[in-house]
């Protein structure tokens, strides 16, 4: 009798140890997971570089085209300040096509908000972020491009 | 020729009473006792105003919508949820239905009563609910709450059922006209 206690002991132990780290292991992942923010922008690569009026020209020639290619990707876009206009507590960056009125539209990231109010109509800037797709606004009767969580790209 | 300066002018006139932003802000509150994750907002929402007919309208980019966390954020992106691969956009078209209630010409705070179409994950609703609106010199600024039932509009998560997602979630819109 003792001699078969001796032989299950160890493979019991072995399988509550085992599914014990499993539960930990799966416990941790979940909490890394639902505890993880977004990283600061600035330290993400960006997928392109792009010139503003081109890039607004891809999405006007053919925006599902260009949503298949830039859309949730990391882009720095080169241009001018067209507009600075309020949103809630802070300002949103436009980058506007005169000729078409079609617009490029930066939302900061929460760190980088008293960046974007420093920005004035005219300024040569690079901004960097999230691209959320182009599309027709019937509203207002054009394409526009949207971005969220953007920095000034100083690099 | 006199016809069509009057036609132009009455144009003009027209066109001066719809106002329009880019910045329009929502926030989407769909958190619960079990989960304060579910919860986001939108910048660069489209909004128009036409303080002559009352009509309100806005537009925003479902992939806009900001959430702290990247997980969430991805969920509410997909097929199972938003869908905003095939429904980029969210859409309100309404009208002030108490208009004479707001002087757009005298600065204060008004109570007005929107009635309009919202249409989210491709589903169109009625949605009855009260805006505040704050003139104040040629600025107006309008918020409205409301919540929306998810089941109605097609979105429906196993996170709704264990009781991670808010059934009806709230939403505020903010637009700030000059």
């Amino acid at each position: 009798m003792t001699e078969v206690r001796r032989k299950k002991n160890p493979w019991i132990k072995r399988v509550l140890i085992a599914g014990l780290l499993a539960l930990v292991a799966g416990a941790i992942a979940i909490w890394f997971i639902f505890t993880e923010k977004f990283t600061d922008i600035t330290k993400r690569e960006a997928a392109f570089t792009v010139n503003a009026m081109d890039f607004l020209k891809e999405f006007q020639t053919n925006d599902s085209l260009a949503n298949t290619k830039y859309l949730e990707k990391i882009i720095t876009v080169n241009g001018r300040v067209s507009e600075t206009e309020a949103a809630d507590t802070t300002i949103n960056i436009k980058m506007i096509d005169t000729a078409t009125d079609a617009y490029i539209i930066f939302a900061f990231q929460q760190q980088h908000l008293a960046e974007a109010k420093q920005l004035k109509e005219g300024d040569s800037i690079s901004i960097k972020g999230s691209c959320s797709g182009g599309t027709y606004s019937e509203i207002l009767e054009t394409e526009f491009v949207t971005f969220k969580r953007c920095a000034i790209n100083k690099q | 020729m006199l016809l069509f300066a009057l036609v132009g002018l009455t144009t003009i006139a027209f066109a001066q009473k719809k106002k329009v932003t880019t910045s329009a802000t929502i926030n989407f509150d769909a958190t619960t006792k079990l989960d304060a994750l579910p919860k986001a907002e939108n910048k660069t929402v489209v909004a128009s105003l036409n303080t002559k007919s009352g009509a309100v309208a806005f537009e925003a980019v479902v992939k806009n919508f900001s959430f702290s966390n990247p997980k969430i954020q991805e969920h509410f992106n997909t097929a199972g949820w938003m869908d905003s691969d095939k429904f980029p956009k969210a859409t309100f078209k309404g009208t002030i239905t108490n208009l004479a209630a707001v002087n757009f010409k005298a600065d204060g705070t008004y109570s007005a009563d929107v009635t309009g179409d919202l249409t989210m994950h491709g589903v169109t609703k009625p949605v009855v609910t009260k805006a505040s609106i704050v003139v104040s010199g040629k600025t107006v600024t309008t918020t409205s709450d409301f919540t929306v039932a998810l089941a109605d509009f097609g979105v429906k998560g196993a996170a709704i059922g264990a009781g991670k997602v808010s059934t009806d979630p709230k939403i505020t819109v903010v637009a700030e006209f000059k």
